[in-house]
């Protein structure tokens, strides 16, 4: 079953794929023998026909995972969606110690050592980084990092 | 993706509560929009080395690759309109873009062209012991069947690579979809190409040729430029004067936002001025492969977009775009 | 010849004056720790650095020593995330996971990195030794591969790769395809067509590899590291002070050498680098192996090959650079960048004119070479620890260096959010035993397979005849069909013997 919700979907995908590689994609004159659209096609064509195998004959049943862990993950995606989103304006220190925390409670560890942990991985991270490696990290609210 | 920009742009001036962005120039930045180690970035580090006296601080250069260079013009009509410290590297494939349309809604309108760093003119190359000895031969053979001749170069259909050929074809009344052209990755394989026998003929540029010209392995045939050019090359002759109308300047400069102020861009046009009468700048220019060209401010700006105005009607006569 | 020698004496003078030789020890050790950086391999390691090692100062020679001894660093440091975190620190080190990450799992994280070192030691000096000695010829015929050679080698490297085929067939060809269809978004190198962009232009140029690599294998390692943990069989691993025996190094010494000979080879090609490279070591050696069983769980010879390889490519991308002056992979075009930054212009011209510079880049590789060597043993069992950091600060470390990897080098929070996404396809893919190599590869090669028949086509007006037109071509087709017949044929016979035969089991 599992096999099929995602095959289904990546069927959708794939046709979708080849529909605009039959249809959107034109070079303004034909100039190269294969021109940009026929690798697309081929693909698509190839891709097709592999997904309806895996629908008809799919080998994995479920994916096997209580309902408390897919919230556990979804936790995770948002989390790391939340970071990627406060990255920049938040600056790298801030918004490392806020992820870092946040998922090292989930994952079990008391505060006191999940806090020192983050804040040791935010301000030591941000300056071997930063100062030792010439890395690029956004400083954020904090400017007078910069 | 503008959404996430403007978004975050939103978070950053309410978390700070103040005006965003100063208006003096504290921190002079050169966003080279390509990945760092091409000509983009070169073109940085001539503004970074060459303007070192002119500011406090020293210059920072950044990378913000994506699109060849429309992910920097997207950004600088968004969120960094009016930033005083930035400035973009860009190159007359950029202005190519801006003509036919690559850059979806943003032209040449859309950025304040500040300065020139340097130019370079297209080159038409042969292997040394091609039978093409001069531009006529090659030129006869195009003249016969334009499909006769395979031809390459480091860029794309409708690149300024691409462009080199195609205005060589025009200069005869040829039509340049009837070539045939190989697009290569980078400059560098397409000389491998030239050297291996893939390809007869290379559209190059004269100042990449200045590691080459010393080793007999390659000729060139002539420069696309409207006058002879300063030793190493001034035995080169041009395009022009074997009777083609075939011109190909390759300028590398810089542009900002369309919102800066004057007095910051002002600033900017005076510290590039100051530079370009020194010694230094002419050294720095020569050494990073390119000939002077100092242009800067309102001149600049409009020779720019005259440029542009003409890549827009070659394009069309080319068939790139309607 | 005796001109190579009194070369290399020059050479040894100049990287051997002891603040040189310092410079590479430095930079060697600053290159591993920004290697170690998912995501910053050894491309972004020099481009980054240029700047400081510009800064400096230095004489050029001094400073493109450091450059030579940063690239090293970062080379091997790579690798470390590889084996220890199953995240791939760069596009040349995505083979090394599939058999250094199982090693460290079984408890051999200290034999796996040692024996990395080894490895890439062996193929980074096999690749120094044959450069300085027969670096124009080499380059001659790397020039004379044509577009139409390239299409006969992608369709080696993905023969080659048949050997990756896991418990379903159709999901490695749909795995390989999924990865030609992401290769596929972006502009056309060809026409200048925009394909599956809509619009973004964040994707115009296409989707970086380090993007596909860090989401596909990095933060889907994090997301699989939780689901474990959620489910209560994750265990931090305990201190592991293996290391790598000369019984080891005696079983894969030809598989070493295989592996250099082919990195070196694809290395010299311009346009295929350490990926290409390790992916095509990595499935010849399986398909090589008489008994392939322990690949993808820990075998030595799955680690030695690629490591082995992807070194070996680096220092034969040097050969065209150094004497043609053309850029053959990504990290020798930013070192032309740092030459022309230092006024010195590469190319066949340099040993003339700058012998110092040429020579002593080319001494300070084998210096490099051995200075990896001799800094990273005693870091390994450092390195080692790693490991046994508990899972609940681990995991969320691992997420952070991703992090740091992809948005340092182009500083686009755009990539974080590809990198998540990617993440959770590359998961789905895991969970339904899709295998991910098949997809990374055919993201490689995708690009290069299809620019190259077009390019060829264009060449020949249409006629596809010039496909079989080279020796070369003709060649690697054989090589092709060798290595998809071989094992088929060995496979059946080995069946027929008794079936009681235990197959040999590696060291």
């Amino acid at each position: 079953m599992a096999d099929r919700i995602f095959a289904g979907v990546l069927l959708l995908v794939a046709i979708g794929y080849t529909i605009i590689a039959f249809t959107v994609i034109r070079a303004p004159f034909q100039y190269d023998p294969l021109g940009p659209e026929s690798w697309p096609r081929i693909l698509g064509l190839v891709a097709i026909p592999c997904i309806l195998f895996v629908l008809v004959r799919p080998d994995v049943e479920t994916f096997g995972m209580p309902l408390r862990t897919w919230g556990r993950l979804a936790a995770l995606v948002v989390m790391l969606s939340g970071y990627a989103y406060l990255f920049q304006p938040l600056g790298f220190i801030l918004a490392t110690i806020v992820f870092c925390m946040a998922l090292a409670l989930m994952l079990g560890s008391r505060i006191v050592p999940a806090l020192a942990f983050s804040v040791g991985i935010g301000l030591g991270g941000y300056f071997l980084c930063t100062k030792l490696l010439d890395l690029n990290l956004p400083a954020g609210i904090l400017t007078f990092l910069r | 993706m503008k959404l996430i920009h403007i978004a975050s742009a939103l978070a950053l001036s309410a978390v700070i509560g103040a005006p965003a962005f100063a208006q003096e120039i504290d921190r002079p930045e050169c966003v080279a929009p390509a990945k760092p180690g091409g000509g983009f970035d070169l073109t940085c580090r001539i503004a970074q080395q060459g303007l070192e006296k002119q500011f406090d601080g020293p210059m920072e250069v950044t990378f913000l690759p994506g699109g060849i260079g429309a992910v920097a013009i997207n950004l600088f009509n968004t969120t960094r309109t009016d930033d005083p410290n930035a400035i973009v590297a860009f190159s007359s494939g950029s202005l190519l873009n801006m003509a036919i349309g690559k850059y979806g809604q943003w032209g040449a309108d859309d950025v304040r062209f500040l300065a020139t760093a340097g130019t370079d003119y297209g080159a038409v190359i042969v292997r040394a012991d091609s039978p093409y000895q001069s531009l006529d031969d090659l030129m006869a053979d195009l003249e016969k069947d334009p499909g006769s001749v395979v031809m390459g170069a480091g860029g794309s259909v409708g690149s300024q690579d691409w462009m080199k050929a195609a205005i060589l074809l025009k200069s005869k009344e040829l039509d340049p979809r009837k070539m045939r052209y190989v697009a290569f990755d980078g400059g560098g394989d397409a000389i491998a190409g030239l050297l291996g026998g893939s390809i007869q003929v290379y559209f190059g540029d004269v100042g990449e040729m200045v590691s080459h010209l010393g080793t007999g392995e390659m000729r060139i045939l002539a420069a696309m430029s409207p006058e002879r050019l300063p030793a190493p090359f001034n035995d080169i002759a041009t395009a022009k004067e074997l009777g083609y109308d075939a011109e190909w300047p390759i300028v590398r400069g810089f542009y900002m936002g369309k919102d800066v102020p004057d007095a910051a861009y002002d600033k900017w046009v005076e510290a590039f001025n100051a530079a370009y009468g020194t010694e230094e700048w002419s050294k720095l220019v020569k050494d990073k492969g390119l000939l002077p060209l100092n242009l800067s401010g309102q001149e600049m700006d409009a020779d720019m977009k005259k440029r542009v105005e003409r890549m827009t009607g070659i394009a069309k006569e080319a068939g790139l775009i309607q | 010849m005796d001109a190579v020698f009194s070369g290399l004496a020059s050479g040894f003078a100049v990287a051997l004056d002891p603040f040189n030789l310092f410079l590479v020890l430095a930079g060697c050790f600053a290159g591993t720790l920004i290697g170690a950086l998912p995501g910053i391999g050894p491309i972004n390691g020099v481009a980054i650095l240029l700047p400081i090692a510009y800064g400096l100062g230095f004489k050029p020679e001094s400073a493109i020593i450091l450059l030579a001894g940063i690239y090293y660093g970062a080379e091997y440091g790579g690798r470390i995330s590889s084996i220890l975190l199953n995240v791939p620190g760069d596009a040349g080190a995505v083979m090394t996971t599939l058999d250094g990450n199982p090693m460290a799992r079984n408890g051999e994280a200290g034999k796996a990195l040692s024996l990395s070192a080894v490895a890439s030691f062996i193929g980074g000096t096999f690749a120094v030794i044959l450069m300085s000695f027969f670096g124009p010829a080499l380059a001659s015929y790397a020039i004379h591969f044509s577009p139409s050679d390239y299409v006969a080698l992608m369709v080696f490297a993905f023969a080659s790769l048949a050997s990756l085929v896991g418990s379903n067939p159709v999901k490695t060809l749909l795995g390989a395809v999924i990865g030609l269809m992401l290769a596929s978004i972006g502009i056309d190198a060809n026409t200048g067509v925009p394909r599956f962009t809509f619009g973004i232009p964040d994707i115009l140029a296409g989707i970086d590899f380090l993007v596909v690599v860090i989401g596909l294998f990095g933060m889907a390692e994090l997301i699989h590291l939780v689901e474990q943990q959620a489910a209560g069989t994750l265990k931090t691993l305990k201190i592991d002070k293996s290391f790598v025996t000369l019984k080891d190094l005696a079983f894969v010494k030809w598989t070493i050498l295989r592996g250099s000979v082919i990195g070196f080879f694809i290395g010299i090609l311009p346009g295929t680098g350490a990926s290409v490279a390790s992916a095509v070591a990595y499935g010849a050696e399986k398909r090589a192996a008489t008994d392939s069983s322990k690949f993808g769980e820990g075998d030595m010879r799955g680690l030695a090959a690629p490591e082995a390889a992807n070194n070996a490519s680096a220092g034969g991308a040097m050969v065209p650079m150094l004497t043609l002056g053309i850029p053959g992979s990504g990290t020798t075009a930013i070192l032309l960048g740092a030459l022309l930054l230092f006024n010195v212009t590469p190319g066949p011209l340099m040993f003339t004119q700058r012998p110092e510079i040429a020579w002593g880049l080319i001494a300070s590789m084998y210096i490099g070479n051995i200075a990896l060597l001799i800094i990273n043993l005693p870091l390994v069992g450092l390195f080692a620890r790693l490991l046994t950091i508990p899972q609940q600060f681990l995991t969320p470390l691992i997420a952070v260096l991703a992090f740091v990897g992809v948005y340092s080098v182009v500083s686009n929070p755009h990539d974080l959010y590809m990198i998540i996404a990617l993440g959770v396809f590359g998961w789905f893919l895991r969970k339904l035993q899709f295998s991910l190599a098949p997809v990374i590869l055919g993201f490689v090669l995708g690009g290069l397979f299809e620019d190259n028949l077009r390019r060829a086509l264009s060449i020949s007006a249409g006629d596809w005849t010039i496909l079989l037109s080279s020796w070369n071509s003709i060649a690697l087709y054989g090589l092709a069909l060798l290595v998809v017949v071989v094992p088929i044929v060995l496979g059946r016979r080995k069946r027929n013997r008794a079936e009681d035969e235990a197959p040999k089991a590696p060291a």
